[in-house]
């Protein structure tokens, strides 16, 4: 059994990793935490999946239109709930309200729209389980794993090793230099957003195949495991977040497994309480 | 920018001001009435009175399915009714959203209760609603009428205090024991969710059976609600290998257990409560569903005339087959209609006195009686899931 | 006298309490620390005074002292460690802090997990009994008893809002409020000054930490019924709103954020489906247009400036 959970923790993990790389980026650029990030890709996600079970579509452009609509949603939050409190003076508290707010909007627009009940995803080709040794893992396990791991390195190369990145890292860096030093920051910024947003699209299509349901509440539960991995794995930090995501997959399974299950959801946060109070930077980022 | 911050600044001032003056603002949606109605003299005709009853659900957030739900099954009610009861009773709902908050219920059932003058409440969609709000209405003697919540001691709040939902404590041990004496299961494991009043209750209520039954416990496993991944507890499971599983947890969470543990290939006859019982539970766990036992009063497959009455209507009208929810919601202003009738005026007093009075009512979710304590005396009856439907079990 | 009715009444009587968990953020904010666990201290009020009251049959106005003291008391535990946190990070911790008290609270036996504490006296009815005790009833007031009850819960939480604002304001022009200030300005030039930075913080941690207790054991009071779901996320939210809509910088922007924040999903019930919709959207709106809050020392000032303007034009006119 111990081999079986040590996967299941990895599966739930690698879907918490691939959330809080979204979470990573935008606090990264931007130093807020992005409250509607659950809510944005959940809302995409559902986009893609009514076109798979209402219009008969493909499942490759479910995905497709999961990333288009949560791109567009993260465009239309930077404009109107992160831009404006760029200004001198503001509170950090503000862009919290700020991005809470839209989170409440988006969660009650889903309701509206969609239905507040679960909605099941069809069986695809992930479903298919395979059985090594003791182990039984599934299709879309090792493809959201897989992914996870690609779009870590993917993303740390381009950011460490491209001018785009370079420039994504000046800004992150110092905005105020980087605007002075002729980078276009707004556009850096809307580009993050977009870009965390859509990968966030991805994610939420995968986590609707590994659960064979989308319930407009993961926003905010899934949303709250991608925040406690952005702290564990240290702010900014995309190998933080990719492993720290498995830790606390593995952590929580196991809590299950050989404890209390009824104490999972104070794992997360206990994790993050400790983390603060031993290494407020997170188990991979630098310290400020 | 200053021009529209003090424009902002002056329309919120003037909002708050007008807290005691909102009644304007509120109307009754979703209701199948006519144009005439809310007029000092309306065109009844001799005899008829009509009658406002409040409808206090969680018509917002993340529970919102459950509320709707329900509301869907009072519309297609009161539709039914004003037209059946023509020239005797005239009934209109006033729907007030609490989005979950005992607050917003607290608040619903005052306002209903004293700015719009209602006979009676149906609702609200919680237990522990209820248990905040109900004493209100109580104390203001005003009948409240659950139709979703199956916590003990519901009716222990007051005389006003009814309720048509089946306390799990009556439903759950009919399943058990008719399906597990059939299987001869030995041992059995729990999981539930923990952080629900209904779940949590109906856990205790399965776990108190199964200790009479003589079953062995071999363990109890937990999750939350909006849980979505179920994986480290049904593992769990998987290696305690029991001859039963009993899940107590509503469709949502529930369908994806049982989806999920079919899927780790755990055999086990699984034996659900009532929290199961709406047509969703197919669409999510789809053959994983094959061989679910749950005990309810209500089955859409019932061969019952006004069953199957009820059903298509219901489809007509919405597209989808009714749930536990709908039915009971059904139900109780059906209940509500007969005693009215039965009282010959919209008085608060008269129509808990006819309520108390319930026997044999016969409605979609099965006969119905209040004893003394007008506690819910029905028959919930076993279904199983078989071909994507609920069918009575043999 | 149509408009006296219960209704009414309750609405104004959450309000109060709100008014009172606002000033209890407020005087966490007035020193910059950004506290997210109120909720949590709430509860924490919530339960202790409701676990005396129902098992221990303690005064009821003696179970809710005792249940803002043990948020204190918790409030004393934890601040110590969270006091290097800043900004964001504090606002995790401290929202971790709730949620781990939620979790704990609904594994505990004496909770009664999920199903919550419920059949609590409520605050009307014990004040009704008492006023019963000493003669006067509801025929010799001419007022419904569901009203009486209401009106006197009403009464004593405004006049119990009244001490807690008094309290605030003094501290405010005292020597406390002036450090709160220098350090919510800039910590470590106050610490240079010799300012004792962290007994300030430990203070306003403390007091807004008692204050969400006293209000925990009130709701727990007023509502008769209490469970862990009552104090979660969406509670720390709407809290947090208060302040950060109504105005950070003063307590009276904290106040009328309550105010209309509490008040607006009753309005708002004329729009029902729409109402969370339309929060959301004021959310933004209010953080893009003006990020401190809809009150500030400015709008004050202004009103006050305006007052002033007009009596000195108004000899002009009289010639």
């Amino acid at each position: 059994m111990f081999l079986q959970q040590l996967v299941n923790g990895l599966t739930v993990g690698s879907t918490y990793s691939l959330i809080a790389i979204g979470y990573t980026l935008i606090f990264g650029v931007l130093g807020i935490i992005n409250m509607a990030h659950g809510q944005v890709f959940i809302f995409g996600s559902f986009v893609g999946l009514i076109l798979v079970t209402n219009f008969d579509m493909p499942i490759a452009v479910a995905f497709l239109a999961s990333i288009v609509v949560s791109g567009i949603l993260g465009l239309i939050l930077e404009f109107t709930a992160m831009r404006p409190l760029r200004k001198k003076n503001v509170p950090h508290l503000a862009s919290l309200i700020s991005t809470i707010g839209f989170a409440t909007l988006l969660e009650e627009g889903m309701h509206k729209l969609f239905g507040a009940d679960s909605r099941a995803v069809p069986d695809t080709f992930g479903s298919q389980a395979f059985q090594l040794g003791s182990v039984q893992i599934r299709a879309v396990d090792l493809i959201i794993l897989g992914i996870a791991v690609v779009l870590m390195v993917v993303l740390h190369f381009w950011i460490n090793k491209t001018k785009v990145g370079k420039a994504i890292r000046a800004t992150a860096e110092n905005t105020e230099t980087a605007s002075v030093l002729g980078i276009n920051t707004n556009m850096v910024i809307v580009t993050t957003v977009v870009l965390a947003s859509s990968l966030g699209g991805i994610a939420g299509m995968l986590i609707g195949m590994t659960y064979s349901a989308l319930i407009p509440s993961m926003g905010m539960t899934l949303g709250f495991k991608g925040l406690a991995v952005l702290i564990l794995g240290g702010v900014g930090s995309i190998p933080g977040a990719m492993i720290c995501g498995l830790i606390l997959g593995v952590i929580e399974v196991f809590t299950v497994a050989y404890g209390a299950s009824s104490y999972r959801d104070a794992v997360a946060f206990g994790l993050i309480i400790l983390i603060l109070l031993i290494r407020p930077q997170g188990l991979f980022g630098r310290k400020a | 920018m200053k021009g529209i911050t003090k424009s902002l600044l002056s329309a919120l001032l003037g909002t708050s001001l007008l807290v005691g003056c909102s009644s304007g603002a509120s109307t009754s949606s979703g209701t199948a009435e006519t144009p005439e109605t809310n007029t000092a003299a309306p065109a009844e005709s001799a005899g008829e009175f009509t009658a406002k009853i409040g409808g206090v659900f969680i018509l917002s957030g993340s529970s919102a399915a459950y509320g709707e739900a329900q509301k869907k099954g009072l519309d297609l009610a009161l539709e039914e009714l004003n037209e059946a009861n023509k020239g005797k009773l005239k009934i209109e709902i006033q729907y007030e959203d609490t989005g979950g908050k005992k607050e917003s219920a607290i608040n619903a059932v005052n306002k209903l209760i004293n700015q719009d003058n209602v006979v009676a409440i149906i609702g609200p969609t919680l237990s522990g609603e209820m248990l905040a709000a109900g004493p209100v209405a109580n104390e203001a003697e005003t009948p409240i009428f659950g139709i979703s919540n199956t916590v003990e001691g519901i009716n222990d709040i007051g005389e006003y205090v009814f309720r048509n939902s089946l306390p799990e404590s009556i439903a759950v041990p009919t399943a058990m024991k008719k399906a597990i004496e059939k299987a001869g299961s030995k041992t059995a494991a729990f999981i539930y969710a923990e952080n629900d009043d209904f779940s949590v209750s109906g856990f205790q209520t399965m776990k108190a059976t199964a200790e009479e039954m003589g079953l062995q416990n071999l363990g109890e496993t937990t999750f939350s609600i909006g849980d979505v991944d179920f994986s480290a507890q049904l593992t769990k499971i998987k290696q305690l290998n029991p001859d039963v599983l009993l899940v107590s947890a509503l469709y949502k969470e529930g369908s994806m257990v049982v989806k999920k543990a079919r899927e780790l290939g755990i055999n086990s006859l699984i034996v659900g409560g009532n929290g199961f019982n709406n047509p969703k539970v197919f669409e999510i766990a789809g053959s994983a569903a094959e061989g679910l036992i749950v005990a309810t009063p209500f089955s859409p497959e019932k061969q019952d005339e006004r069953v199957q009455k009820f059903v298509k209507a219901f489809e007509a009208k919405y597209g989808t087959k009714p749930d536990q929810f709908a039915a009971q919601a059904y139900d109780s202003l059906y209940i509500m209609s007969q005693s009215l009738l039965a009282a010959g005026k919209a008085d608060r007093n008269a129509l808990r006195d006819e309520l108390a009075k319930l026997k044999d009512f016969e409605g979609v979710s099965g006969k119905l009686s209040f004893d003394e304590g007008r506690n819910p005396i029905g028959e919930a009856v076993v279904v199983e899931a078989k071909d994507g439907k609920f069918v009575p079990f043999e | 006298m149509e408009w006296l009715n219960p209704y009414n009444i309750q609405v104004v009587t959450f309000i109060i309490l709100n008014c009172i968990l606002a000033i209890s953020i407020f005087i966490t904010l007035a020193t910059g620390q950004l506290s997210l666990g109120h909720a949590g201290f709430m509860s924490i009020g919530a339960y202790t005074t409701s676990i005396l009251s129902k098992n221990a049959d303690l005064p009821m106005f003696v179970a809710i002292l005792a249940g803002a003291l043990m948020a204190g008391l918790i409030a004393l535990l934890i601040g110590a460690p969270t006091l290097k946190l800043h900004g964001l990070y504090l606002a995790i911790a401290t929202l971790g802090f709730g949620e781990v008290v939620r979790v704990i609270l609904l594994n505990m036996e004496i909770t009664n997990g999920a199903l919550g504490i419920t059949g609590l006296k409520s605050l009307g009815t014990y004040i009704y009994d008492g006023m019963k005790a000493v003669g006067i009833t509801s025929q010799s007031l001419g007022l419904s008893v569901p009203v009486i009850k209401s009106l006197s819960t009403l009464v004593f939480l405004f006049l119990l809002f009244l001490v807690v604002l008094f309290l605030t304001l003094r501290l405010n022009s005292s020597r406390l409020g002036r450090a709160f200030e220098a350090i919510r300005a800039d910590e470590t030039a106050a610490r240079a000054m010799g300012i004792q930075v962290n007994y300030y913080k430990m203070l306003a941690f403390i007091i807004g930490s008692v204050l969400a207790g006293l209000c925990g054991g009130l709701f727990a009071h007023i509502t008769t019924a209490i469970t862990p779901t009552d104090f979660n996320y969406h509670k720390v939210v709407e809290i947090l709103s208060f302040a950060v809509i109504g105005g950070t910088e003063v307590v009276w922007g904290a106040l009328f954020g309550a105010i209309a924040l509490t008040a607006l999903p009753e309005v708002l019930r004329g729009l029902a489906e729409y109402k969370m919709i339309f929060y959301g959207a004021i959310m933004v709106l209010v953080m893009a247009v003006r990020p401190r809050g809809l009150i500030g020392s400015d709008t004050l000032q202004k009103l006050f400036r305006r007052g002033s303007k007009k009596q000195n034009e108004q000899p002009k006119g009289v010639e």
